[in-house]
């Protein structure tokens, strides 16, 4: 029968603090009975210690559950929906703004081909005009209509 | 153990967001103990094992309700209690039979087989309360507070009953391990 003032079991299962732990250790050197409870109590908590822990038979896994779906709203939270969310606003953005620069640019050169048209035909229109006039002179000429 | 605790908080904010492989991995840290813990308390595999599908399922339903992922082990093991001492009382009648004192097992020197079973057959004469308190104790190293907590008793309860089930233990382990050594 050991001392009832000693808490053997807590002493054995580390639950004492450092003060209360080396009187029981100073009581217990004088106690043979004492002794012999915490031999006795350290050989059942040895004995409890040999029961190894067995391996789980098959994986507890829940990728496939149903359960464990994330509901539609929780599917905006992940970041690669977040980031292919990001990607197709890029994308469609872009398009927007590479063809408005691509109208501005079309607009512009027509602008400048028409101006150029506008302006070849303008000398074109001089040239006929010098043209002819240079012609019905020759044809006044030669007809004596008029002297050189 | 703290390293732990910061990765399970991590894994715990994860799966609180849908994340089901963070669960996954949590569940992977946890399994092994949750398991035989069950398997101790209710001694049968199947069950055991049902039980622990279903302990990580209520622990998944229920990750929103977990108010300090600090204490996430403590409150694991409370679910796997409620679910295990849910199942033990529908099978009441089977486990009072299985629980009466059975003849003591010749022991005629402690090969370690031998020693797993003696251990195995001293537990199962103990209270399901009992058996419990040693469980969470000596086998998943709980604080008497967290004990308290995952059985919801006081702790001096938890120590009562684990200070009774150690003079069982102690009665039934010691005598038979000297004579198999003498």
């Amino acid at each position: 029968m050991s001392c009832p003032s000693f808490d053997w079991k807590a002493y054995a299962l580390n639950g004492l603090d450092a003060e209360e732990r080396r009187e029981a250790e100073t009581h217990a050197a004088t106690c043979s009975s004492c002794r012999m409870e915490l031999a006795t109590l350290r050989l059942t908590l040895d004995a409890l210690s040999s029961l190894r822990e067995e391996e789980v038979p098959r994986r507890i896994a829940f990728v496939s559950d149903k359960v464990f779906e994330a509901r539609w709203w929780q599917v905006f939270l992940r970041p690669s929906f977040a980031a292919a969310l990001v990607l197709a606003l890029a994308i469609v953005a872009h398009g927007f703004l590479v063809r408005a620069s691509v109208d501005a640019a079309v607009a512009k050169a027509v602008a400048q081909v028409q101006e150029q048209n506008q302006k070849q035909m303008t000398g074109i229109l001089a040239d006929y005009e010098l043209f002819s006039k240079q012609l019905t002179r020759m044809y006044a000429m030669n007809t004596g209509l008029v002297r050189q | 153990m703290i390293f732990r605790e910061v990765e399970d908080r991590d894994l715990i904010a994860k799966a609180r967001r849908g994340d089901v492989e963070g669960y996954n991995l949590l569940v992977s840290r946890w399994e092994k103990r949750v398991f035989n813990y069950l398997l101790r308390l209710v001694s049968n595999r199947e069950d055991a094992l049902d039980l622990s599908q279903d302990v990580f399922l209520k622990a998944y339903q229920n990750l929103r309700k977990l108010d300090d992922p600090a204490r996430f082990s403590a409150w694991l093991f409370r679910i796997a209690h409620n679910e295990a001492f849910s199942l033990l009382r529908r099978r009441r009648p089977d486990v009072e039979l299985a629980h009466e004192p059975r003849p003591q097992e010749p022991v005629s020197g402690m090969f370690p087989v031998e020693l797993s079973l003696a251990v195995e057959s001293a537990l199962g004469r103990l209270s399901e309360d009992q058996r419990e308190a040693v469980l969470l104790k000596v086998y998943q190293g709980f604080k008497f507070e967290e004990m308290a907590e995952i059985l919801e008793c006081p702790v001096s309860t938890v120590k009562s009953r684990l200070y009774t089930a150690l003079d069982l233990l102690k009665t039934t382990l010691a005598p038979a391990i000297l004579r198999g050594e003498s």
